[in-house]
């Protein structure tokens, strides 16, 4: 079967419901999903913010201090730290007024050298259609 | 035949997301497809048996049950069920318990996924 | 361009990705509280789902007895499926499913 490509969709804001968490920690599983699978196959995740999902990527979350959990941006950046693409939809970024300077567009303070990639829904239906499976959160 | 895999992730009571994968998974074993079913979330609240089946809310465990009697692989998200303390005693027969990455294996194998995030 | 089974469970939505999707082949296909988008015509005018352009629209027979709508109220656009049609829809018809 070799790699299979899939894309989490994440389009809904974090806290309030779990299914931004719940992206973000299933795609990061992909890491140890080789256990369960024969030699040679692997799962390759993308995480993309989409909708009111973009919230999700707004910097300096409170999360552990406030509710004591672990915050969304936490898990964003562990993605990054294991290259583990992370995308944002530019132009819901705008609809909502975010700026890069508002959102989390890197991991350097965990020592990650991928970084948050901004893009074009088109970007984003081209990777929609390109990939085996979506899973929408 | 084909291999159809979910992933479902609303709660037992509170949303009928469930109760439908549910349903359609049999529809879906009644056409002799292999089905697989990833509990995760509030989804859960399905990995605690001898749950009364008042007809106030949604009961999907006899029919769980029936369907893992035909084949279908019903996986529970471990860490989701423990931290709202559903244990290993407390899952129901031929239920399995498992890390996240089962349900990311099975996704590449399977024909067809219906991925219920939540809402 | 992709053959796209879409599963819309809602009635009021938040999210717009369904607007901004795109598909060689889409089926929209209406469960839960998304029935409503094949029956009720709110001030007169059809659910702005069933605008989608080149969309096949479904929705589910149980669904719709579950909430008081029968056959005569649903949409012309619309076809009834039951559980065993979806399954069909998605083995054989379409290549991927998102439910939003």
């Amino acid at each position: 079967m070799g790699a299979v490509n899939l894309l989490f969709v994440v389009q809904r804001p974090p806290y309030k419901s779990e299914n931004a968490r719940l992206a973000l920690t299933h795609a990061i599983a992909s890491q140890t999903a080789e256990i369960y699978m024969d030699d040679g196959d692997s799962v390759v995740p993308i995480i993309v913010f989409v909708g009111d999902g973009v919230l999700n990527m707004v910097k300096d979350q409170q999360a552990m201090k406030v509710y004591g959990v672990t915050s969304t941006e936490s898990h964003i950046k562990s993605c990054l730290l294991i290259d583990l693409p992370v995308w944002v939809c530019k132009e819901d970024m705008t609809r909502l007024g975010l700026k890069e300077e508002n959102v989390i567009t890197d991991a350097e303070d965990m020592g990650a050298e991928l970084k948050t990639k901004f893009v074009s829904f088109a970007d984003i239906q081209k990777e929609m259609e390109s990939v085996k499976h979506l899973l929408f959160f | 035949m084909g291999e159809l895999t979910f992933g479902v992730f609303s709660s037992l009571v509170g949303s009928m997301s469930l109760d439908f994968a549910f349903k359609l998974a049999e529809a879906g074993i009644a056409k002799g497809h292999k089905v697989n079913m990833w509990l995760s979330g509030n989804a859960v609240m399905m990995a605690k048996k001898g749950q009364k089946p008042f007809k106030d809310y949604s009961h999907n465990e006899k029919l769980m049950k029936e369907l893992m009697s035909k084949g279908m692989e019903v996986t529970v998200c471990e860490a989701c069920a423990e931290a709202r303390g559903y244990h290993k005693e407390d899952v129901p027969e031929g239920m399995k318990r498992a890390s996240m990455d089962w349900y990311l294996a099975k996704t590449v194998k399977t024909d067809k996924l219906l991925h219920i995030g939540g809402e | 361009m992709m053959k796209l089974a879409v599963f819309l469970s809602d009635w009021r939505r938040t999210e717009d990705s369904f607007e901004r999707m795109k598909a060689e082949k889409m089926g929209v296909i209406l469960v839960g509280n998304g029935v409503y988008h094949a029956v009720v015509k709110e001030n007169g005018k059809d659910s702005p789902v069933l605008s989608k352009s080149g969309a096949n629209f479904y929705v589910l027979s149980d669904d719709l007895t579950t909430r008081g709508f029968t056959a005569a109220n649903v949409n012309s656009k619309v076809k009834i499926v039951s559980y065993g049609d979806i399954v069909d829809l998605i083995m054989n018809d379409y290549e991927k499913t998102a439910w939003l």
